[in-house]
């Protein structure tokens, strides 16, 4: 109850910060630019609106995580308004599981606005066929960013705002090449290998959520994929945010 | 009791240099359910780490603390409780009556009812026409209001306070002294940490002194005003010029106030003397006053045995 509390708090804050409006213009300018832009594209005008209005949907959301989330329990920290929440009956567990759940949500939010926006200038362009690929890219985009801010809800517990951000930044990136890693490591020397296969066993394996090709292309993938993603997502983010809490646990508020 | 500390002691390591830094030393008191009870100190005496501890924002290097008969360390300790922290802050995006019912709620209130209690306790602190206004646009003195609404809002059995009269006027400051008594009255118990000797003093059953993160003394207000030592103020008209005389050196001083001549006789069994003497240096004595020790008497007097008992220890180590 008191974590859905807290997420609805979060969630109230991030929606009434101007950055989540701002981008929300970003992405609607994004695909306005698409559109623009199609003469240029030789015929793949479809494939590159679809394709540049899904990674805009990551980006963007990136850009919040980076920008908001980084700074999530930081901020209440250093204006300590953390004192007059955690001086209730609420544990600390709840709070962090509360504020990734809040900042999740808004990102979903802003993840379905420009997916909205997106199905609605397929539409008028006339493939409808499109749709269902949009819908399940901006699914797994979600999916996505709710692993990517839990680990800045860890980092934003335990750093400073610059500091969270750019570790968060860093799994990011790292994430996105953590096949290219598993793939490195077959080829590798026996204990490099095991090295390697545990540090990709640790990044979150964010191409699980990439579809934005297949979607550009209007295939779908299947639901086993769609239920494995889901699972993953929530066991990824249960665990990191379980690993915040720990380490929360403990920390002081002077 | 409705407060239980025993040997409570925090200490502070660098994560560089590892150096520790004691905030707290085996602190152990005792607040009885129902009373108001008073914790003084200067500026980083202890007093907000003694609060922190007790609310579960720090966690003790050693000792333990109750609050209600639940150790502090459990989240169950704090379902009973309201706390001010000194200098409030508050999610500018919300407004007042937003705020109040997110904390009433946080602290098992319904949702209906945390509405209902947030629209009285903003009214109760006079916030009652400002309830849709952005926390941003407050000022301090309406933050601090708004604080005290917080913590009062799910009506709790016990309050912890921090400096609840900091950034209020004195009509601010009434309406406080009002609402705890109230509350007191309620049933609540009070632990209050506060400057403002003479506010305590008016509020206060018992008090505990703090100075370098040591308790120095607790006691009731009256045992510490009666333990102090009494004087004895002689106001003669004008400002005369006349030399004390040598069989009340030390116990006799002077000064003016408002035009007149103030003497202050520290030994009270000397004033036939005194006025004696007055009477024949020809002085027109306007008032004699007995004046009892007040608390911030005392207070400083504990303080400065304290900074003198500190640096007997420095020189002997």
């Amino acid at each position: 109850m008191n974590a859905l509390l807290i997420a609805h708090n979060t969630f109230r804050e991030a929606v009434r910060d101007r950055v989540l409006a701002g981008l929300v213009v970003a992405g609607f300018a994004l695909l306005a630019l698409t559109r623009i832009a199609s003469p240029l594209a030789m015929g793949e005008d479809l494939r590159l609106t679809v394709d540049l209005g899904l990674s805009g949907i990551t980006w963007l959301g990136m850009i919040v995580v980076l920008m908001v989330g980084s700074s999530l329990v930081a901020k209440e920290i250093d204006r300590r308004t953390i004192f007059n929440l955690l001086s209730r009956p609420l544990p600390r567990s709840v709070y962090l599981f509360g504020k990734w759940a809040g900042l999740a949500g808004a990102l979903s939010l802003v993840a379905l606005v420009l997916a909205a926006a997106l199905g609605a200038v397929v539409l008028l362009m006339g493939h409808a066929e499109y749709l269902p690929s949009i819908a399940q890219a901006a699914y797994l985009a979600c999916l996505e960013l709710a692993v990517v801010t839990s680990l800045a809800v860890l980092f934003s517990a335990l750093s400073t705002p610059v500091l969270s951000a750019l570790y968060t930044l860093g799994l990011f990136l790292a994430g996105q090449w953590c096949e290219d890693l598993r793939r490195f490591a077959t080829q590798a020397p026996e204990g490099l290998r095991t090295l390697l296969e545990t540090v990709a066993n640790l990044l979150p394996n964010l191409p699980l959520f990439d579809i934005r090709t297949i979607a550009a292309g209007a295939q779908t993938t299947s639901p086993e994929h769609l239920a494995l993603a889901t699972v993953y997502a929530a066991l990824y983010s249960g665990c990191v945010l379980l690993l915040g809490s720990a380490a929360f646990e403990s920390r002081d508020f002077k | 009791m409705a407060v239980r500390t025993v040997g409570l002691t925090k200490e502070y390591r660098h994560p560089w240099t590892m150096k520790v830094t004691p905030g707290l030393t085996d602190v152990s008191f005792e607040v009885r359910r129902g009373e108001i009870f008073g914790y003084l100190g200067p500026n980083g005496a202890g007093k907000t780490t003694t609060l922190k501890i007790l609310t579960g924002l720090l966690k003790p290097t050693r000792g333990r603390a109750w609050m209600l008969g639940t150790p502090v360390e459990e989240v169950s300790s704090r379902r009973r409780l309201g706390f001010l922290p000194e200098q409030p802050y508050f999610y500018d995006y919300l407004n007042g009556v937003e705020y109040l019912e997110f904390v009433a709620r946080l602290s098992g209130l319904g949702g209906r009812e945390a509405g209902e209690a947030a629209r009285r306790w903003l009214g109760r602190v006079g916030l009652g026409d400002r309830a849709r206004l952005v926390l941003r646009k407050y000022s301090k003195g309406m933050l601090q209001r708004l604080g005290l609404a917080a913590a009062m809002v799910h009506e709790p059995e016990l309050l912890i306070l921090d400096e609840p009269m900091s950034g209020l006027d004195p009509f601010g400051r009434r309406d406080v002294r009002d609402l705890i008594l109230e509350q007191n009255e309620r049933g609540a118990t009070v632990m209050l940490s506060s400057h403002i000797l003479p506010d305590v003093e008016a509020l206060c059953d018992r008090v505990a002194i703090v100075l370098r993160g040591r308790l120095e003394r607790t006691a009731t207000v009256g045992e510490l005003v009666e333990g102090g030592t009494p004087r004895i103020e002689l106001r003669v008209a004008g400002t005369p010029v006349v030399e004390l005389p040598a069989t009340l050196q030390g116990v006799l001083e002077r000064r003016t106030s408002g035009g007149d001549t103030v003497f202050t006789l520290h030994d009270p069994a000397r004033q036939q003397e005194a006025i004696a003497w007055l009477v024949a240096q020809r002085l027109e004595i306007r008032s004699v006053t007995p004046v009892r020790g007040t608390l911030e008497d005392l207070f400083m007097a504990a303080a400065e045995g304290a900074a003198i008992h500190a640096s007997v220890e420095r020189r002997s180590a």
